[in-house]
Parts: structure tokens; C-alpha cells; sequence
């Protein structure tokens, strides 16, 4: 019995083996640049310090970076010396980055991860990084003064509502994604025109108090200040449960849109090594289904086994997917400037 | 070596450090709003006037210059209207407090900004303390929207610039003879009149200094339109920063910047021009 123990200690010890040794001749430290606040606490809890106990030689530095435009005009500016080796930031940023040569490509081959991702998960980024977070843009709602709660988007047009609503307006991409699911909501499709839904978003315009939520749109409804905002699923969730119920969060059954994080090797980077290792964790299973069950950010693994529960919270569970409006990013930037255009001298100017 | 070479090496430190943290960095700026911008939002290097012709084709722009104008002129006279007294009791008084009287005066200074603001958004908002007050007083029966707007953007302004308006008031009040308003008043002008022919006259210097500083710090400040517009108020300040760090739109930044900088020292050079011949 106990030779039978020591021959599979044995066995699985020569298995781990090479990954042991791998973490053991990585070392030197590394910068994260990411989003900060509750992101952050969060993904050094369940990402950076379990890669850091399975990488002992290696320190990662958590550089909270603001939002992504930021991070990539803070990535551009280092170009010639770059002080970041990894990045995690919104696609429409990442993508301007792998154009402009901030970022290098990664393959399976060093990064195995890569080839348990979802489809989309690793089409997004084409060779560069992957997505590491799927989110999607949601109503967010004061529990106790909604009454009764808001159940679709549509409900943001009813009259008890009126100078108590939150929006962030284009160009940031809540906005952007506003539009779209508005759009459907009017019975049409963005690509082919957002007529309908700026005459609509017109007439909500008179009821929004800030088109520019500061600090945030949940920070204001906890604060009493607004009733209603836009906000992303993760941290709409996150704030639900820290404030006991008093956030509401509503994915509108009109449809939402997704947002995609990325996770990005900067080239250039001087510990390269360490750096894909660091992105190799990220992807990884173990790290996916952490930060999942943690902030209720989809997983981008499509190994990674999460509770149902946090699952059922996310951008991943089946209602939510059934919901989602087919929208690429890419087409979308195209376009920002003229939606944006619209906003200010059409909707903004509507609500003065 | 004569005097004047000697004192010149005394300004190297300090032209060489504006030099790397000013001048260097707006140069990079100027080359910057060469840049073009692809289809992608990608930053391609090149030696264009694109950008320029698409930012001078855009309405928005002179909407945003008009704002920016017009937001700085109200603010500033706001601030000037309140800063003015004030100044001239600190100017004139004989307390021993004087001092601490003046420190208190400009004590908004040592306060962040953003504090301030969100101090201002605590007082003006639909719940804060002013709507609060007017409705237990049965004075208004809804709120009075205050905030993410014009008005609580100008109240803001106003009291940002005050203490700097302040300081500058005080600065040009040297002209101000109190023997004069004497005379004066030994002949029989009532006080309105001795202020509306002598004091005001003589303080015009100094409000002409007040203004132009106000209105600089107006042209250029960010935080208060940002935070109390509401995204309502665009200014080209705030431009600047949204084509910045949301669009990533660099050298639509830069040109913005660029233009601003160029206005603002035009504005400059007429204020100067305008307090000298008020001095002379």
C-alpha cells in the first residue's frame, strides 16, 4: 500500500516537474498596468497573488492606470522604453495599440492557455492578447426608491424618473452601447441607422441629470443623487451585494452589449518571460474561475468549471448570452465620432 | 565679468527647468498635431495638415470657443463683482486681524479642487443644502436644478478664481490714495460718488489685472467644468481632455491644445496692452 502511494507521489511529482522547474528559472519582476479601485483589490486577491505563490521568483507591480485610453496613451508615450509589460484594458483601446505596435503577439505555444479560450475569446484579439474578462453594459437601480423596480429599458422613459437618470454619454462606450441596444429597442439595427434611437434618446434627454456620472453611476444612487444609471454587470453586481440590495441590476430584455477586456504583452517588454507567464496565468482555468466567482466578470476559459451561481451573474450565463446584441467593437470605432457628434448637438442639447 | 551677465546666470536653473518641463514637452506637442489618426483610432506619424482642416472644418470647434469665451468672461465678472469689496476692505483696514483676515480670504487655495467641487455639488445638487432649505421653507416645491449646468458651472468658476482675483486686486491697489477720496468728500461728495469718481477710477489697474488673470484661469480650467457640467458644458478645455484620454485621439489634442495656446496668449497680449493704457 504505502510503496503503491510513494510510486504515484513519485509519478505525479516528474509530471509537475517541468512546470515547477519553469516557475522556478522565471523570475524578476513585472508591471500590471490595470484598472484601479475595486478591480484592482480584487484581481491582486484572486490573479496576482496566487501567481505570485505559484511564480515565488517573480513580483508583479500593480500600476493602476485609469481608463483604458489612459493606458494605451501611457503605453505610446513609453514606446521607446517601455516601464509596462502587461496590460489589461477595453478592446477598442487594445485594438489601437496592436495597430500602433504597443503590443506584441502571443501564441499557445508559449501561452498553452490560449488554446482553452472560448472562440471569440481568442478571435478578438486576432495573434495579439486575447480577452481575459467578457462584461455587458446593464440598468442599475435604487432598490428602495425605484418603485416599482424598472424591468426594461424602456422603463427609463417613465415620467417618475424624470432628472433622477444617470447616462454616460459618448464618446465614453456606455454610450456607445446605449445607442446600439437603444436602436434595437426601436425595432431597427445600428449598422444601418441610429435615426430611430437619437430621436428616442432625445426625448429622454430632459430627464437626465448628468450625462457624466462622477465618479460613477452607482456611486450616485448609493449617494442618493440619481435614481437610474448605465453601468457594466461585474461591478453593478460587485456594489448589489456590498450595499445589501440596494443597487438593483436589471439586464434589459431589449438586449445589452458586451465589453471585452483584453489582456496585452507590451513589446518590448523586459521581462518578456515572466510577462507571458503572468498572461498564461491569467488565462488560466484556476485564475478565470477566481476572479469569476469574486467579481462576476464572464470568463473568457471555456474549461474554467465556476459556481452556477456566479455563473447565473455574469455576461456568461445563458439568459444573459440570449440577450446579447451582436456587435463588433471594431465597427463601432468607425463610427464614434459621428455617433458622438449626434449625442452633443442632438441629445445633449435636448436636455439643457 | 559685468553685472548683467552675472545675473543672467541666476536665471540658467530656472530656463533650463522650464525648458525640460515646459518647452520640450509643447514642442512634442506641436509635432504631435501633425499626427493623423486611421480608421482604426490608431496614431499614424506623418507631417499633415489634416488634422488641422478637420478640427477647423467642424462647427464645434468655434461652438467650443464661444463657450470657453463666454463661460470665462461670466465667471470672471462674477468673481470679480465678489472679489472686489472684499479687496478693498483688506486693503483698507487697520484691524490687527488683517493678516488672518486675508489668509482666510484666499484659504479656498489650499483646498484640492476636487474637493471643492464636490463640496459645491454637497451645496447646489437637487438634495444639497440650498434646494433642501428653500423647500422645508416652503419656497420651491421641486428642486431647482443648480448643477450639471451652466450656472453651477459659472458659481463654481467664480469661486475657484476668487482667491487669485483677490490676490491680484490687492497686488494693483497701490494707485489707491485715500487722501484723494478726502478731498473728495471735504467737498461735498456723497460716498457713492467719491467711489464712482475716485476709488473705482484709480482700482482700474488692478481690475484690469484681476480680470485678465481670471479670465486665463477660467480659459484653462478643467476640473470644475468637468465635474459640475454634467456633460452639458463643453469648453475647450474639457475638449481636450475627452479627445485625450476617452477618444485617444492625440493629435485632435493637440491641435485643440495648440489653438488654445495660441488664444490665450493673444488674449494675453490684449490684456497687457489694455492695463498699460489704463496706467498710463
Amino acid at each position: 500500500m504505502r510503496t503503491r502511494r510513494v510510486v504515484i507521489q513519485a509519478g505525479l511529482a516528474a509530471l509537475a516537474a517541468p512546470s515547477v522547474l519553469r516557475a522556478q528559472t522565471i523570475s524578476g519582476s513585472i508591471t500590471l498596468m490595470a484598472y484601479a479601485g475595486i478591480f484592482q483589490d480584487n484581481y491582486t486577491r484572486t490573479v496576482v497573488e496566487p501567481f505570485q505563490r505559484a511564480f515565488p521568483n517573480v513580483k508583479v507591480n500593480y500600476a493602476p492606470g485609469g481608463t483604458s485610453a489612459q493606458m494605451v496613451g501611457n503605453i505610446r508615450a513609453q514606446k521607446a522604453d517601455p516601464q509596462v509589460d502587461v496590460a489589461i484594458m477595453d478592446v477598442t483601446t487594445s485594438t489601437i495599440g496592436n495597430v500602433e505596435g504597443l503590443f506584441d503577439k502571443i501564441t499557445a505555444a508559449e501561452a498553452p492557455s490560449l488554446d482553452e479560450l472560448y472562440a471569440d475569446a481568442r478571435q478578438v484579439g486576432g495573434d495579439f492578447g486575447p480577452a481575459v474578462t467578457f462584461d455587458h453594459l446593464v440598468l442599475v437601480y435604487d432598490t428602495q426608491a425605484v418603485k416599482p423596480p424598472i424591468a426594461r429599458l424602456a422603463d427609463l422613459w417613465r415620467p417618475d424618473l424624470k432628472g433622477a437618470i444617470a447616462l454616460a454619454a459618448p464618446p465614453n462606450i456606455q454610450g456607445l452601447a446605449l445607442t446600439a441596444m437603444v436602436a434595437k429597442m426601436e425595432g431597427g439595427d445600428y449598422k444601418q441607422s441610429i435615426d430611430p434611437a437619437i430621436k428616442k434618446l432625445r426625448e429622454l434627454a430632459p430627464s437626465v441629470q448628468t450625462f457624466e456620472p462622477n465618479p460613477d453611476g452607482y456611486s450616485l444612487i448609493v449617494n442618493g443623487v440619481v435614481k437610474v444609471a448605465t453601468g457594466w454587470n461585474a461591478r453593478a453586481q460587485l456594489f448589489s451585494d456590498e450595499t445589501k440590495g440596494k443597487i438593483g441590476v436589471l439586464l434589459p430584455p431589449e438586449g445589452s452589449v458586451f465589453q471585452i477586456n483584453t489582456i496585452n504583452l507590451t513589446a518590448g517588454s523586459k521581462n518578456r518571460a515572466a510577462a507571458v507567464a503572468f498572461i498564461n496565468y491569467a488565462l488560466s482555468q484556476a485564475a478565470q474561475k477566481a476572479f469569476t466567482e469574486r467579481m462576476f466578470y464572464a470568463p473568457t476559459n471555456g474549461k474554467a468549471a465556476i459556481d452556477p451561481a456566479a455563473i447565473a451573474r455574469t455576461a456568461a450565463g445563458a439568459e444573459s448570452r440570449n440577450r446579447m446584441i451582436p456587435l463588433n467593437w471594431n465597427d463601432i470605432i468607425k463610427v464614434r465620432d459621428q455617433w458622438n457628434n449626434r449625442w452633443r448637438r442632438e441629445v445633449i442639447a435636448a436636455g439643457r | 565679468m559685468t553685472r548683467q551677465p552675472r545675473l543672467a546666470w541666476l536665471l540658467a536653473p530656472a530656463t533650463l527647468f522650464l525648458v525640460l518641463v515646459y518647452v520640450w514637452p509643447t514642442l512634442g506637442l506641436f509635432r504631435i498635431a501633425f499626427n493623423e489618426v486611421g480608421p482604426t483610432g490608431a496614431m499614424i506619424e506623418a507631417w499633415s495638415l489634416a488634422t488641422w482642416r478637420h478640427v477647423f472644418a467642424d462647427s464645434f470647434t468655434f461652438e467650443l470657443t464661444l463657450n470657453s469665451i463666454w463661460l470665462s468672461l461670466t465667471s470672471t465678472f462674477l468673481a470679480l463683482l465678489l472679489s472686489y469689496p472684499v479687496s478693498l476692505f483688506l486693503f483698507r483696514t487697520e484691524s490687527r486681524f488683517r493678516s488672518l483676515l486675508a489668509v482666510i480670504a484666499i484659504m479656498p487655495m489650499l483646498v484640492s479642487s476636487v474637493v471643492r467641487v464636490f463640496g459645491w455639488l454637497a451645496i447646489l445638487g437637487d438634495r444639497g443644502l440650498i434646494n433642501s432649505l428653500l423647500q422645508s421653507l416652503g419656497v420651491i416645491s421641486a428642486p431647482v436644478r443648480m448643477v450639471y449646468n451652466w450656472t453651477g458651472v459659472t458659481i463654481g468658476l467664480a469661486e475657484s478664481i476668487m482667491p487669485y482675483m483677490i490676490l491680484a486686486l490687492l497686488a494693483g491697489f497701490g494707485r489707491l490714495d485715500r487722501t484723494l477720496e478726502e478731498a473728495a468728500r471735504s467737498l461735498g461728495a456723497p460716498p457713492w460718488r467719491t467711489f464712482l469718481r475716485v476709488t473705482l477710477p484709480l482700482s482700474l489697474p488692478a481690475i484690469a489685472l484681476a480680470f485678465g488673470l481670471g479670465f486665463i484661469l477660467s480659459m484653462s480650467a478643467y476640473i470644475t467644468p468637468k465635474l459640475l457640467g454634467g456633460g452639458r458644458v463643453f469648453v475647450l478645455a474639457t475638449e481636450i481632455f475627452e479627445q485625450a484620454t476617452t477618444n485617444t485621439n492625440w493629435p485632435v489634442a493637440a491641435v485643440l491644445a495648440v489653438y488654445t495656446l495660441a488664444l490665450l496668449l493673444g488674449l494675453l497680449a490684449l490684456s497687457n496692452l489694455f492695463s498699460r493704457r489704463l496706467q498710463t
